[in-house]
């Protein structure tokens, strides 16, 4: 049992290491596992919840505004999506969401049409994709519980 | 939270600083809200702005501060601030992920005492309590000017500048002088320069007739106060006063009507503004210095608190607008409510034992201008301590002098350093009306007996006040998320990947991300949900990213269009957040320097404030 926990634990450390040197994560998100103590144990995992609802109601907003066949593209309510994207990725540690948010704005204020549309797939690709790492990543930490074991906290330099 | 437990909450402040947080957006509003708990505070939270704003209506003393995003849906966050500060009085943080400083601007303009970026970070949290001290310290001081400082010195505080000495009659040193001046500016002096001595000028309607037909006269966009002052010819009154009363006015006047209808306004507006300013004086504190402020130095008294010009002017920046905008006292108070807060807070300040932990205290008590209930009980109280510490007492102007004097005394209280004021009550100046005393007394007190206190609410009620309502109170397993999307195959590489299947789907969560099955849950991510219409069905190259065995094994592959821009975006970005802080503070320094240079109507920065608005 011991060694399956160090080996989950391994697992663990190596992927949440190579998760922030992929820039899936930054140190925001470091920030939200400090806040998750005995009293909310789940608090990552429910901010994490949030997050990515937050993505599917923004990611639609934006492509119905981005939706040429209803007229002209309102960029400013794109852009008011982007930004608001752009916030809660940002608060969440969601490093390249962020980052995606920042092109995708300048997208927007200029008007490109095929910057944003491109801008909206990536964003959509990617809040997935981290959302698949994270489950991972909780799946990971789930089952060292299981095993007895505890959750180490991994130190990214 | 009930009266009683604000007063057990006040002896450990800043914990249980009472926070509404306002934020359309849910992931920021959890992560705020948990920020601030951790911070001890006591927090509310909802996500529109209407609501906040009723339930700030609801009970104005039920909160110490507010915080708000500035992009929301429903009102837009600097249209709230305004409201807050015009309607409640309250100091408002704005946050956002704008850092362009036009956006702090624009805050600052409006009177928040403090604009927070995004990701907001604890240790900035920590810090917000000071907005709440200073706001209500500023307040106390207003009605206090320069009692605290002169008779700090052992009442040797009499010479003063000028304008002092124009006013004060008397040579007695050891005296109060009655007038009541509207001291934004002048406030910061009494801090921070020991020996000025500021004069209360009562604005009665009938100086302020007199002051409007001057201005009139003069013409609005050319009225200066030395001839307004001239014009007035009211003895006793200095420049000072008449340029501090003079702001006001324009930003009263801008604030309620816009510029083109000053005229009409002017008319009118006599008593409107009158009362709206008799609590102005306490505004000018919302000094913007977000983090410098050490965790015992919320008394103002003691020099170490902030040096005199940056932080004057930064308060500057927020008091014109703040002025314009807060604390609109219920009319019938009027003029005198001022005064009144004062006593209520004085009072609950004069009972405690005078140590750090009143700031707490003060704060409590002080906070709302409409505390009837504690100002009518503690009248009677106050009349008595004022007389005991009186020396001398005007006769007609007996409770009006009283009031001062108790403030005199108590207003040391959050210093530490008070020495309990000889207090010198103001007796009726002669200068100005006395017979207006009576009046305002009047006032007062038909103001306290006609309000009632709403009860207090708990405010157990309004926690979590997600409209939209994501997830169930009571801890889901935050892990059932993982369950939507079971069809990805868990990525590890080695042998213990086979354990790690997920369990069978659990749709019974309504929190989680049931609404995720929209997207195709095979491992290939199609953007074609939502692009049919945009006709962008280019899965090729953005599409099978998210197979998770790829992913594990090389997770660049298929990113490939948007991983170069990420690299790119990506790094630089990091810093960003970083680096709005840094502007954001900069502006923040470079907004008080600016202001510094630029005063020439001898308010010091005001002139170039005065463009900004």
């Amino acid at each position: 049992m011991d060694a399956l926990i160090s080996q989950l634990q391994r697992q663990f450390r190596d992927y949440t290491i190579s998760l922030y040197q992929q820039d899936f994560l930054d140190d925001q998100f470091t920030e939200l596992k400090k806040l998750q103590d005995d009293g909310s144990p789940d608090f990552v995992a429910e901010v994490l919840s949030l997050f990515f609802e937050d993505c599917v109601k923004l990611i639609s907003n934006m492509a119905r505004a981005l939706d040429q066949t209803t007229g002209a593209v309102d960029f400013n309510t794109v852009g008011a999506s982007v930004h608001q994207l752009k916030g809660s990725s940002s608060s969440v540690g969601a490093k390249r969401v962020k980052a995606l948010c920042v092109s995708f704005k300048d997208f927007c204020e200029a008007q490109n049409f095929q910057g944003c549309v491109r801008c909206l797939q990536q964003v959509d690709i990617e809040y997935k994709t981290l959302k698949t790492k994270l489950q991972d990543l909780f799946n990971l930490e789930k089952q060292i519980i299981q095993a007895g074991g505890i959750v180490p906290q991994v130190d990214i330099n | 939270m009930t009266v009683e437990q604000n007063f057990v909450a006040l002896d450990q402040f800043p914990a249980g600083m009472r926070v509404l947080a306002v934020d359309d957006d849910q992931t920021c509003l959890k992560i705020l809200e948990t920020l601030l708990r951790r911070c001890h505070y006591h927090v509310t939270t909802t996500n529109q702005a209407q609501k906040a704003l009723e339930l700030l209506r609801e009970n104005k003393n039920k909160f110490d501060l507010v915080i708000s995003d500035v992009d929301m849906p429903d009102m837009d966050g600097f249209k709230l601030l305004e409201l807050v500060g015009l309607e409640m009085d309250l100091p408002v943080i704005m946050l956002s992920a704008h850092s362009d400083p036009k956006y702090v601007m624009k805050g600052v303009t409006h009177g928040a005492c403090d604009y927070l970026l995004k990701p907001v970070r604890i240790e900035e949290l920590k810090n917000i309590w000071q907005h709440v001290v200073r706001s209500r310290f500023d307040k106390n001081r207003g009605s206090n000017n320069n009692n605290n400082v002169g008779e700090k010195r052992d009442g040797s505080g009499n010479e003063g500048v000028g304008n002092s000495d124009q006013n004060n009659g008397r040579a007695n040193k050891k005296r109060k002088d009655q007038y009541n001046e509207d001291e934004d500016e002048e406030r910061d002096d009494n801090d921070d320069s020991s020996t000025q001595k500021k004069q209360r000028v009562v604005w009665t309607v009938e100086l302020h007739k007199k002051f409007v037909a001057a201005v009139n006269q003069l013409g609005y966009e050319k009225a200066m106060p030395k001839k307004i002052l001239d014009l007035m010819n009211v003895e006793k009154l200095t420049r000072e006063n008449v340029a501090s009363h003079l702001q006001k006015f324009r930003l009263y006047l801008k604030r309620i009507s816009g510029v083109t209808n000053q005229q009409a306004i002017m008319a009118n507006s006599d008593l409107h503004f009158l009362q709206m300013t008799s609590s102005l004086n306490g505004l000018d504190g919302f000094h913007h210095r977000p983090t410098t402020v050490g965790s015992g130095q919320f008394h103002g008294g003691t020099p170490g608190m902030r040096p005199f010009p940056s932080n004057g002017i930064l308060g500057r920046l927020n008091s014109p607008s703040g002025i314009g905008v807060r604390n609109l006292s219920s009319p019938p108070a009027g003029m005198f409510l001022k005064n009144q807060n004062d006593l209520g807070k004085f009072h609950h300040v004069s009972s405690l034992p005078l140590n750090h932990s009143d700031g707490g205290n003060i704060l409590q008590g002080l906070p709302m201008p409409l505390e009837f209930d504690q100002l009518q009980t503690n009248n009677s109280n106050n009349i008595r301590n004022m007389n005991n510490n009186n020396k001398s007492i005007a006769g007609s102007s007996m409770a009006f002098p009283s009031f001062s004097t108790q403030q005199n005394s108590l207003i040391r209280a959050p210093n530490n350093n008070l020495v309990v004021l000889e207090g010198h009550p103001q007796a009726s100046p002669s200068g100005f009306p006395g017979h207006q005393i009576n009046k305002r007394v009047e006032h007062w007190s038909n103001a306290v007996s006609s309000s009632t206190l709403p009860p207090p609410q708990t405010s157990n009620s309004i926690h979590h006040q997600f409209d939209v309502s994501p997830l169930p109170h009571s801890r889901p397993d935050p892990l059932e998320w993982n369950n939507v999307s079971s069809s990805y195959s868990i990525p590890f590489c080695d042998s213990a990947a086979s354990t790690l299947s997920p369990p069978a789907l659990d749709t019974t969560n309504p929190g989680a991300f049931s609404r995720n099955t929209d997207f195709d849950s095979n491992a290939n991510v199609q953007p074609g949900v939502f692009y049919d219409s945009l006709q962008m069905r280019q899965s090729g190259n953005y599409g099978p990213t998210t197979d998770a065995a790829m992913l594990s094994s090389n997770p660049k592959e298929g990113f490939v269009v948007g991983q170069q821009k990420l690299q790119s975006g990506g790094f630089m970005v990091a810093d960003a957040g970083s680096l709005d802080d840094i502007v954001n503070s900069t502006m923040k320094q470079e907004q008080s320097q600016g202001e510094l240079s630029g005063g020439d109507m001898g308010y010091g920065g005001f002139s170039s404030l005065r463009t900004c608005i």
